[in-house]
């Protein structure tokens, strides 16, 4: 069995030899079709990173008109952690609420001249799970906020979570039916390009077949084709998207000016990369049997 | 050796390509196969490799009825039937050693066998000398020679040639003629389907000749001194 493997793996190699222009056709294919599904995914995977720290801002704060003893604050800090969602929960106390006032209105300090910490009022500010914070969760957990005693008054910006949240799935939406797309036609390119590098060497086929090879024999050869030529493809797009990316993608910061965080570009993760390739892999692979199924007939 | 019974085939529902064939053809024969284009020759020959499936009868080859051979049992018949064209049929990226051992890597045999085995019939064809050339680069003859190595190089049962001398002069058409009467004197059983009439009467073998499908005349073979020249 191994004999055979190796026999058609040296056969895969020869083909690729003396047919270096399909070759090189169809790894070119695989590699433009994969570079442009790989750069989508790169600025889509950063999108939802961006998304995801603007998403930080959504945040619930509850109001207390007076300062809050260390046994309240504990008390309610426990009940509100008990709530499903929560990942941090921060107490302002008046002089931090004043504080924050006051770097707020920098420049304009004046106005805030006679103003006393008493006036302002304390705060819990809670800071939702990246799960929690839809629009249909927020109100939820508010509402579950508001059945604590004690708690009356609690603003988390209606109007910004449910714009925020509309914007992001508008942004999903269109992301999943662009990717889609993208999918699509990488298929249908390279499943065709496939398609005609095989009927280019038809003739092969009926001559394997005419001196009684068995149907998997005429195939091993051209699936392996197809798996080297998928690997390869893959292999340099990933290679073409890391260069592009450390040539000038990884400084394009001002792209997603948006993000207060953002100092560039982040590289695909690990397992994105993995995909690709497995992707490439595999489209060669089916690529090539789906065209073989057509081709050989006994 | 090759045995049909009222085998009929029809292409499409009104043109009948066969029509009621009854032949035998024995071990170690030596046939032509004659007739107008159209008439069915290369239809026929189709049949004994399995690459068409007749409408009604059967084909028997060697005593196995392809007609009842399930798709995985094509090949094996395959491996003991040559066929040569008379477009030759030939891999041109590949060399002529590499378009000869094809026969061989599908029967499994190895690398030290195949080298032997494939120069040897080369050596019979007498195109040696090329056999790291790629086809493209041989004359028509040195081509057919080639498709000839690539069929016989497994000892074949049975061989079968479709207007294999179609494309070639007279010289050319001797040797390619020689070989399949030399494969023959070997016990391999050769049929050859040509309208060349030369080819026919000079070789004094047993003639079918087929009209619109039909087997009209057959004439059994003649020996002459012509006949034990070669």
């Amino acid at each position: 069995m191994g004999g055979r493997a190796g026999f058609f793996l040296s056969r895969a190699v020869t083909n690729i030899r003396q047919n270096v222009f399909v070759n090189v056709v169809t790894v070119g294919t695989i590699t433009l079709a994969l570079l442009i599904v790989s750069l989508f995914l790169l600025i889509f995977v950063n999108l939802e990173s961006a998304a995801d720290n603007w998403s930080e801002r959504v945040q619930v704060t509850v109001y207390f008109d007076k300062e809050l003893t260390l046994l309240e604050q504990n008390t309610l800090r426990e009940k509100i952690s008990a709530l499903s969602g929560v990942s941090r929960v921060s107490y302002v106390a008046r002089d931090e609420a004043l504080k924050r006032f006051k770097s707020r209105l920098r420049g304009q300090e004046t106005l805030l001249e006679g103003v006393r910490s008493e006036v302002l009022p304390t705060s819990f500010e809670i800071a939702l799970k990246r799960s929690h914070r839809e629009t249909a969760s927020v109100e939820s957990f508010v509402s579950a906020l508001k059945r604590i005693p004690g708690i009356t008054e609690v603003q988390y910006g209606e109007e910004w979570v449910r714009r925020f949240n509309s914007f992001l799935n508008f942004m999903r939406l269109i992301g999943g039916l662009l990717g889609g797309f993208l999918v699509m036609a990488v298929v249908f390119i390279v499943s065709n390009t496939i398609k005609l590098t095989i009927y280019s060497r038809r003739d092969e086929l009926e001559v394997m077949s005419l001196v009684g090879a068995t149907p998997f024999f005429i195939k091993a050869p051209f699936l392996l084709e197809g798996l080297i030529q998928g690997t390869a493809g893959s292999s340099i797009a990933v290679i073409l998207l890391f260069g592009l990316y450390e040539g000038f993608l990884h400084n394009a910061g001002g792209f997603l000016t948006f993000n207060p965080t953002a100092s560039g570009l982040s590289f695909l993760p690990l397992e994105y990369i993995g995909g690709l390739l497995l992707a490439g892999a595999m489209l060669g692979f089916i690529g090539s049997l789906t065209s073989l199924k057509r081709f050989i007939t006994v | 050796m090759i045995q049909l019974h009222n085998v009929s085939l029809a292409y499409q529902q009104d043109a009948s390509a066969l029509n009621n064939i009854n032949l035998n053809i024995g071990k170690g024969e030596f046939v032509f196969l004659t007739g107008p284009s159209g008439a069915g020759k290369t239809t026929l020959l189709r049949l004994l490799y399995g690459a068409l499936t007749p409408s009604r009868g059967q084909v028997l080859i060697d005593g196995q009825n392809v007609t009842r051979m399930t798709p995985a049992q094509i090949p094996l018949l395959r491996r003991s039937v040559g066929v040569v064209f008379q477009d030759f049929k030939l891999l041109h990226n590949r060399t002529v050693f590499e378009n000869v051992a094809i026969t061989l890597e599908v029967l499994g045999w190895g690398r030290t066998d195949i080298g032997k085995k494939t120069m040897h019939i080369l050596k019979q064809m007498g195109i040696e000398s090329k056999y790291n050339l790629t086809t493209q680069r041989l004359s028509g003859g040195e081509q057919q020679r080639v498709a000839l190595a690539r069929a016989l190089v497994n000892d074949p049962k049975i061989l079968l040639a479709d207007e294999p001398t179609g494309n070639l002069d007279d010289a050319n058409k001797n040797q390619i003629l020689n070989i399949f009467k030399e494969a023959n004197i070997r016990g391999t059983t050769v049929i050859v389907a040509t309208h060349d009439r030369r080819l026919i009467d000079q070789s004094h073998k047993r003639l079918i000749t087929l009209v619109k499908g039909e087997i009209v005349e057959q004439v059994e073979k003649e020996t002459t001194d012509n006949d034990q020249t070669f």
